[in-house]
């Protein structure tokens, strides 16, 4: 991966009916770097895709490829390739035929083009499937078909909407492995749009997460699930309980002092978004389970709880504690309580996952 | 994801001027008459003037005319509806021996043409008819036990052909309809009356609002039947007829008016009514399994039953096929012809006189079957995928020759374009095969656009979309991806058009000249003539190509489905 700017999204914005579904969104791509835009559904994300390839039309903002501002260039002169959700392949032609289509529209010969889409079939391991018709594929032969259409023109940028959603759960994680081989391989430049945060930690170099058409934050995953920016991606990525505290004197630049109910003191991280919390304000602590252990009720930095719920996740338990001004959840061993016991909950090696957020977010303008 | 298609998109000048172009040939084709039509009924030698509208309503029985219209319009949907309506639920819900050939053979009038479906059904039941006699004779009658005439007659061919409509609508309604809804009914506890009228009544009713106007509307507009056996009995469109041929031009045009007036009147608020509920079961495709007739009576009472009615229905087609082989003159006073031929056919086909209607037809149907294509074609693109201003005034266009009665359209034709004024879109096509060619593009234009603008609904835009990210430009697109994936609508647009153009009677016998006499107007006059061989044999000829189409149009709208290269 280069660090020179590739492809930039600046200051976005798309109204539609006068609400913003995008707004003020930049994101800078680096050449052949995988950026997935992670979000819930409405959150701009499919939005945002559509105006890099140009079937819509921001309101404001610029996209800019290799320093050239593309905004008013039609869809077909950008050159991107693109693998839609239903992967809109065209049932009337054979699988050959999709996969030369772009070829065509380019104008390669035809000896050239019987070639290039030998070879992008063999690429999505689809060998020899050329007479064959759309619709006696199965699900995800028609995904590779898609991808191997959009990469048989060789596009400068590879878009990718939702390319999984269609696929059952075993087949979903076969493909997305071989998505990112077959994108590094090449080493195109590729936008990757999902609400599956898997999939996103997967597949990405970075992850753009989304929320109301903003931009939360944009980073590596690890940083992302490590020193989230917002409320919204600490609870969007992973899991996160939540309890209310008081800020008390900040440590560093990165951390804090807080107190909470019982006069116990945990040290958290400082939002990463720059949000300044004041000594004495109300905060919201939301705490990683893996961050906490159980502690004898009383003990040194042990929140006093009572265990609600216990649930099985394969290597471990997740239990849900009820504390004074919220719940949290503590990652432990099989028999580490019971229901209704009352334990106590301190961090394993705080501020690590304990992330301190203002009560109130920043208001939305 | 939220499919983002409803924002309109700007337009490059070219697809401005095609826009615009499409608008005015609209609005010329299809109101500019109209307008015509309404100033010319309030037009005198001085000035504006009400006088024929006083008239017309100073008229006994200019009103009397009117108000049947109305009633026998009304008697129809209802008569219909109960044809048409529990023949759906019949081989919808129900498995019984011959179910699927019954079920077919219950579309059957579908293929008979507004005319030759009246002389069919004359055939059959008129005064001298097969079953008329048949009945007389058995029953050693000194008269015909019913005289094929007025009011009673007309409602009986028009339940004939129209109950159809109730039938396909309903029992593609029941298709649709989600089979959970009604396990869901019975899971609640519900039998299957109250499912019925709680449930899957209520839910088909959109669906049979949509079939009710339509039968209502073809009522209105219908002809044939009321002016081949209405004798005395009059409707506003054989009334405007009469009007016309007497050289009463005022009065035809205030009767025109009012024709479509009361049309337009009824059409708005059960439009309204169609449009309001829309319900569709989500994408599962299962089908409710049908019951299986159980009980010793049913097992062998239900297909006789559906067998008995589905032979009411065939019967005409029957006679047609049979009185075609019927010599000139040798039917008499027999119950059953007594000499067959195949001398009518190798007529038809042989002599320039009897072959010229059928070329004719032939080239009016394909030209405006070309022309409605195209036009929808256009409008689809203009409508759904880009979105133009006024989208929804142009579909509206396309439907508005939909809520005129044909014969209102072939007045509205016929007086606009007998002059020439080139400088007020006026022509003298009066006279041309080219007058008729516009009648049958407007008449089937509706059915043809909704068929193609719904293809274009159902197209995933994303393919164009996937196309123009492979580079393809705008035309690259319309011809290998957009026109590829509307076969099927095309098909079934084309197919409508091209039936309705071949068999079309109400407008052409406005509008035809000697030399320009479709098959319909020589099936007339061939009745005129009492040979009656020669006008089944017409009949029979339209029957055939209507079922050709039909079957053909079928494939391909399957063969468009899934077509490996």
């Amino acid at each position: 991966m280069s660090d020179r700017v590739f492809l930039q999204l600046e200051n976005l914005t798309r109204l539609f009916a006068g609400t913003p579904a995008v707004r003020d969104l930049s994101v800078a791509i680096a050449e052949h770097e995988i950026v997935t835009l992670l979000g819930p559904s409405g959150c701009g994300k499919t939005t945002t895709l559509r105006m890099i390839a140009g079937f819509e039309q921001p309101d404001s903002g610029r996209v800019v490829l290799e320093g050239r501002d593309v905004t008013r260039l039609a869809p077909q002169k950008r050159g991107f390739g693109m693998v839609f959700q239903h992967y809109a392949l065209f049932p009337h032609l054979s699988v050959g035929a999709n996969v030369a289509f772009g070829l065509e529209a380019s104008g390669f010969g035809k000896a050239e083009i019987a070639a290039k889409v030998e070879r992008a079939l063999e690429r999505v391991r689809l060998p020899g499937t050329e007479q064959r018709s759309i619709g006696s594929l199965s699900g995800g032969q028609q995904q590779r078909v898609a991808l191997a259409r959009a990469l048989a023109p060789e596009p400068r940028v590879l878009l990718l909407d939702e390319p999984l959603s269609n696929l059952d759960a075993a087949l979903r994680e076969q493909t997305r492995r071989e998505l990112r081989s077959l994108v590094k391989e090449i080493g195109i430049t590729t936008v990757y749009v999902t609400h599956d945060q898997e999939e996103a930690f997967d597949l990405s170099d970075r992850i753009a997460v989304m929320q109301a058409g903003r931009l939360n934050q944009l980073g590596p995953a690890e940083a992302l699930y490590h020193r989230p920016a917002t409320e919204f991606v600490a609870t969007f990525l992973g899991r996160a309980g939540a309890v209310d505290a008081r800020a008390q004197t900040p440590i560093d630049g990165e951390s804090l002092r807080c107190r909470l109910p019982g006069d116990v003191v945990w040290s958290a991280l400082s939002p990463a978004s720059g949000a300044s919390i004041e000594p004495g304000d109300g905060t919201r602590l939301r705490v990683r389970p893996e961050a906490l252990r159980f502690a004898p009720p009383g003990s040194e930095g042990a929140l006093s709880a009572k265990v609600a719920d216990r649930r099985f996740a394969g290597s471990v338990y997740i239990y849900t504690v009820m504390v004074e001004g919220g719940e949290l959840e503590v990652q432990a061993g099989a028999d580490a309580a019971r229901l209704g016991d009352a334990v106590g909950v301190a961090p394993r090696a705080a501020p690590d996952g304990i992330f301190a957020f203002p009560l109130r977010q920043p208001a939305d303008a | 994801m939220i499919t983002t298609a409803t924002r309109r998109r700007r337009l490059s000048p070219r697809a401005r001027i095609l826009t615009l172009a499409v608008f005015a040939l609209l609005l010329w084709a299809v109101v500019y008459p109209n307008l015509v039509v309404l100033v010319e009924s309030v037009g005198g030698d001085s000035g504006i003037t009400l006088r024929h509208y006083a008239e017309f309503f100073a008229t006994p029985a200019e009103l009397r005319a009117l108000w049947s219209s109305v009633w026998i319009s009304a008697a129809t949907v209802l008569l219909s509806a109960l044809i048409g309506i529990p023949l759906a639920f019949l081989f919808a819900r129900f498995e019984f021996p011959g179910r699927r050939v019954l079920g077919a053979l219950a579309a059957m009038p579908v293929l008979l043409p507004p005319l030759v479906g009246v002389i069919a059904i004359l055939f059959l039941y008129g005064e001298s008819g097969i079953a008329t006699r048949t009945l007389q004779s058995a029953l050693g009658l000194e008269s015909p036990p019913w005289r094929m005439q007025g009011a009673s007659a007309i409602l009986a061919v028009h339940a004939y052909s129209m109950y159809v409509y109730f039938y396909l609508f309903a029992l593609a309604g029941l298709a649709r309809l989600d089979p959970a809804v009604h396990e869901a009914a019975a899971s609640l506890g519900a039998g299957r009356f109250r499912t019925l009228t709680r449930v899957t009544l209520p839910l088909l009713t959109p669906t049979l609002a949509g079939a009710a106007l339509l039968t209502f509307m073809t009522s209105m507009a219908s002809f044939s039947a009321p002016y081949v056996l209405g004798g005395g009995f009059r409707v506003m469109t054989t009334q405007i007829f009469s009007s016309k041929l007497q050289g009463a031009t005022s009065m035809a045009m205030v009767e025109t008016v009012m024709l479509a007036s009361v049309s337009l009147l009824v059409l708005w608020p059960l439009s309204r009514w169609e449009g309001s509920r829309e319900y569709v079961a989500p994408g599962k495709g299962t089908r409710a399994p049908r019951l299986p007739v159980k009980s010793r009576w049913a097992v062998i009472g239900v297909p006789l039953i559906a067998a008995a009615g589905v032979a009411v229905l065939v019967l005409p087609h029957l006679t047609l096929l049979l009185v075609s082989f019927v010599p000139d003159g040798s039917w008499t006073t027999q119950t059953l012809p007594p000499q067959y031929s195949l001398e009518n056919y190798a007529q038809l086909f042989t002599e320039a006189r009897t072959l010229r209607p059928i070329v004719n037809s032939l080239l009016a149907a394909s030209a405006a079957t070309f022309a409605a294509v195209a036009l929808a074609i256009a409008v689809g693109q203009l409508v759904v995928r880009w979105r133009v201003r006024g989208a929804r005034v142009l579909e509206g266009l396309l439907a508005v020759p939909w809520a005129l009665p044909g014969t209102v359209l072939a007045i509205a034709l016929a007086t606009t374009h007998s002059v020439s004024q080139p400088w007020a879109g006026r022509f003298v096509l009066v006279g041309s095969a080219w007058i008729l060619v516009l009648a049958y593009t407007l008449r089937v234009l509706p059915l043809t656009g909704r068929a193609i603008t719904a293809g274009f609904r159902q197209t995933d835009p994303s393919l164009e979309e996937a196309a123009a990210t492979l580079g393809a430009g705008a035309w690259r697109t319309l011809r290998r991806v957009t026109i590829p994936g509307l076969l099927p609508a095309i098909a079934a647009g084309a197919s409508l058009a091209f039936v309705t153009g071949l068999g079309e009677f109400v407008a052409s016998i406005v509008l035809y000249t000697h030399r320009t006499r479709p098959i319909s107007i020589e099936i007339l006059s061939q009745l005129r003539d009492f040979d009656l061989g020669a006008a089944a044999a017409y009949g029979v000829l339209l029957m055939v190509i209507v079922a050709l189409a039909f079957t053909l149009g079928q494939r391909w709208i399957q063969g468009g489905r899934e077509q490996p290269l």
